[in-house]
């Protein structure tokens, strides 16, 4: 596979699953905040300010009052912001064009029904009242394109460099929401004793992955601090956790790989040491330093996507 | 039946003095069309217009458009696409197949001919200046063998039928000829809006292009490969037929390069894949021959690779079409052709050409002076239906400024009488109703070493405009599913 192509369809796969997220996000959030059981995780502006958090690590002066309509066009539709749900769309189908030889006509239909869909949707209906049913469709689209990337492509390197981006991705972008409801949950205690552990931040943090019903049937009880941190970034069987993607891109990039002993500088070697620590890593060590683990998550997915750029996509 | 007795033909015009494709000249549906005419029948006019807007929506979400740039932002169009099927029965197809897969034929040995021995030139058969004033000839390819003998392994060619119920030739194009993705999504977006009607007849399918066209690249391997590996170039997504460069390298399986993809080491091209470097044996180009190689051609080309034509000198390297082609598709060979086919092969032309003017040739610049109302005047190097006139189309004024273009570079143009070209019941969304549009026919012949296709079928094109004769697509054209029917 070309060099270029291979990038292209790396960017796909982070961008779709990138649209997904921020548009979950923003939906579970407002939406949760209108019922919430205390004044702090009722306001409006806590809500604003995470999602302004979430999307580009944007921090508000305490002081200044936020737009709600602004904020959430922003987030979704407005093609100015790098972070907006619209770009991340183009970008996605405009490298999906870059490697059209190679995807199927399903896959490229979907995602080009997607684009149009995003583009062509009315910004002032989004403001009025489109929020919950734009932000709901784009969560289908990508759960559509997902199907269509797993079903109807070989499952050979193109499928692994896809899942290779999808994965890169959703790791970081569960990081990003850990670390923005974590830091909500902080502003918006719980009303009790425990108040952060039990802090109604929690329950919209698993909401924000969509892993809510699997933690109740996992733990079997109100979501806590410790349980939804353990959840999303330590537990290998949820869907959407940091040690899955990593899992999943552990095995991806095998198919790319080709030697059995990896060297020291591989991006293959930096990802198996990866898996390694976090599969032995304990919510109690996270719990002593919960934004010094996220940032390093981080860093260590974003050094993991320069290596596999560097070492496969050089063009 | 007759054209004015259904309702969704009640607005069609039938003219006498020009040949309808559906209706005989008392008319009545022709045969062929009748099961069709009657199936379509069925349907309400508004049943058309939520017909048409659902083919419509097939190409615009398979996102087989083009781009418009506006002022404020770019559009994505898509190529008009009408509901009502050309149909070809076997018998004429039978003879449109032998006859355009003659020309093609001449024209790879013409080809060969004026970039080695010249003979054609030697014998007197075409005059030296076709070939000396053309800025098509590439000096480069003087004597160079490509792979299997073969310069145009595509050939699109581009028939009419006119008043007298005859095929004519209109142009050869034998350059990076386009469309042939149109016609297999013409075919899908037609079985997606009225599969129905495909119950009743029975058409040769237009998917097999691309398995066809791969076996031919592989034929024309340099020596010494066992299994070549193949690729489309294409200029880039912007380019406004990416969609056909991506479709064609996805049916045939092969990689979708661009010309940064590739480098040549040691006359040997390249491609940069996500496992090194991979050498690269035949190449279908979708890049004008100026623009393949900055060290051979345009020096400030960004589209093509640097030394690629050095690796295809040195026959490392084939390349589909191969350079230089352009040399016989023009309008002045053109009206050689006749000549060339006979001279060549040994027969007589199966497919009429148009008779045509040289106002290279003193008598015919006079001809064309005197009767330019009666004649189309056509730059023998333009594509696209550019700088074409239509003498009884135009105002006095603009007869002049013709007039004064012709005298300026007489070599530059060529006239012909003007053409009729048949007619066909074409979809109009703005009065939602079937009226009769001119037609032409593009088709498209591959040829290997020891291996030849045509498929069967081919665009048919339409001029939307109501009078219009110019078909192409970048002049407001659409096109119609074409339907050649087994015996």
């Amino acid at each position: 596979m070309l060099a270029r192509v291979a990038n292209n369809l790396f960017w796909m796969g982070r961008y779709i699953e990138r649209a997904e997220h921020i548009a979950r996000y923003l939906n579970v959030n407002y939406f949760s905040s209108l019922d919430a059981p205390n004044e702090q995780s009722q306001s409006r502006q806590l809500v604003l300010r995470s999602i302004l958090f979430m999307v580009d690590n944007i921090e508000i002066d305490p002081q200044e009052t936020l737009d709600e309509g602004e904020v959430l066009y922003d987030a979704a539709l407005n093609p100015n912001k790098h972070y907006s749900v619209i770009n991340a769309v183009k970008y996605a189908r405009e490298n999906a064009n870059g490697a059209r030889d190679l995807i199927s006509t399903e896959l490229y239909e979907s995602l080009n029904k997607f684009y149009h869909f995003v583009l062509n949707y009315d910004a002032t209906l989004f403001k009025q009242k489109g929020l919950y049913d734009f932000t709901v469709q784009v969560a289908e689209s990508t759960a559509i394109l997902r199907g269509k990337i797993r079903g109807t492509l070989l499952h050979d390197e193109v499928y692994a460099i896809i899942m290779l981006g999808v994965n890169i991705e959703r790791a970081s972008q569960i990081s990003r929401i850990v670390h923005a409801k974590h830091r909500d949950a902080q502003q918006a205690m719980g009303s009790y004793t425990d108040q952060f552990n039990k802090s109604y931040e929690w329950s919209t943090l698993l909401k924000c992955a969509e892993s809510y019903d699997m933690n109740r049937r996992y733990y079997k009880k109100t979501p806590t601090a410790t349980t939804a941190i353990e959840f999303l970034i330590l537990h290998p069987q949820c869907p959407r956790s940091v040690m899955n993607s990593i899992d999943q891109v552990h095995k991806h990039i095998d198919v790319l790989n080709n030697q059995n002993f990896t060297t020291k500088d591989s991006a293959a070697y930096m990802i198996g040491r990866t898996q390694a620590y976090y599969k032995f890593l304990r919510v109690e060590q996270i719990e002593t330093n919960v934004e010094k683990h996220i940032l390093e998550i981080q860093n260590t997915l974003y050094e993991i996507a320069t290596k596999i750029e560097e070492e496969y996509f050089n063009y | 039946m007759s054209a004015t007795t259904h309702p969704i033909f009640s607005s069609y015009e039938q003219k006498s003095e020009l040949l309808d494709e559906i209706f005989d000249s008392e008319g009545k549906v022709k045969e062929v069309y009748q099961k069709l005419f009657e199936l379509y029948s069925e349907h309400s006019i508004d049943d058309f217009a939520k017909l048409n807007n659902k083919a419509k929506a097939s190409f615009f979400n398979q996102g087989i458009t083009f781009q418009v740039y506006g002022e404020q932002e770019t559009k994505e169009k898509i190529f008009p696409f009408d509901l009502f099927p050309r149909i070809i029965d076997a018998e004429e197809w039978d003879h449109i197949e032998r006859g355009v897969l003659q020309r093609s034929k001449a024209l790879n040995h013409f080809l060969w001919d004026i970039y080695h021995e010249k003979q054609i030139i030697k014998d007197g058969i075409v005059p030296l200046d076709l070939i000396s004033s053309s800025v098509n000839y590439l000096q480069q390819m003087n004597g160079i063998d490509p792979p299997g003998g073969i310069y145009n392994h595509i050939s699109g060619t581009d028939l009419i039928k006119h008043s007298d119920g005859k095929y004519y030739v209109l142009e050869d194009n034998i350059r990076c000829p386009s469309g042939v993705s149109y016609v297999i999504c013409n075919r899908t977006a037609l079985k997606r809006a009225l599969f129905g009607v495909f119950n009743h007849y029975q058409a040769y399918t237009v998917t097999d292009y691309a398995e066809n066209l791969l076996e031919i690249m592989e034929t024309v391997k340099p020596k010494g490969v066992d299994v070549p590996k193949c690729v489309v170039i294409t200029p880039g997504m912007f380019n406004s037929a990416y969609y056909e460069h991506s479709y064609l390298a996805k049916a045939m399986g092969v990689e979708l390069v661009e010309g940064r993809d590739l480098f040549v080491e040691n006359d040997f091209v390249y491609m940069k894949t996500i496992k090194g470097p991979q050498r690269v044996d035949v190449i279908y180009r979708r890049i004008d021959d100026q623009f393949i190689d900055p060290l051979e051609f345009k020096p400030d080309s960004t589209l093509g690779v640097p030394g690629l034509f050095a690796a295809y000198k040195q026959g490392n390297v084939c390349l589909v079409n191969a350079p230089g082609t352009g040399v016989a598709d023009d309008k002045a060979v053109y009206t050689y052709m006749p000549e060339i086919i006979r001279y060549y092969l040994k027969e007589e032309p199966i497919l009429n050409n148009v008779h045509t003017y040289h106002c290279s040739r003193p008598d015919d610049l006079k001809y064309v002076l005197e009767n330019i109302d009666k004649l189309v005047v056509k730059p023998v190097d333009e594509a696209g239906g550019y700088g074409i006139s239509i003498g009884n189309r135009l105002t006095k004024e603009e007869i002049e400024t013709v007039k004064a273009n012709i005298l300026e570079t007489p070599r530059k143009y060529v006239a012909q009488p003007i053409m009729s070209l048949s007619v066909h019941a074409t979809y109009m969304e703005d009065t939602n109703s079937f009226e009769a549009r001119h037609v032409d026919l593009r088709t498209y012949t591959i040829l290997g070493a020891n291996k030849e296709f045509v498929l069967k079928g081919g665009l048919t094109r339409v001029a939307l405009k109501k009078g219009n004769l110019v078909v192409n697509s970048s002049q407001g054209g659409g096109s119609k599913d074409t339907w050649v029917l087994k015996k």
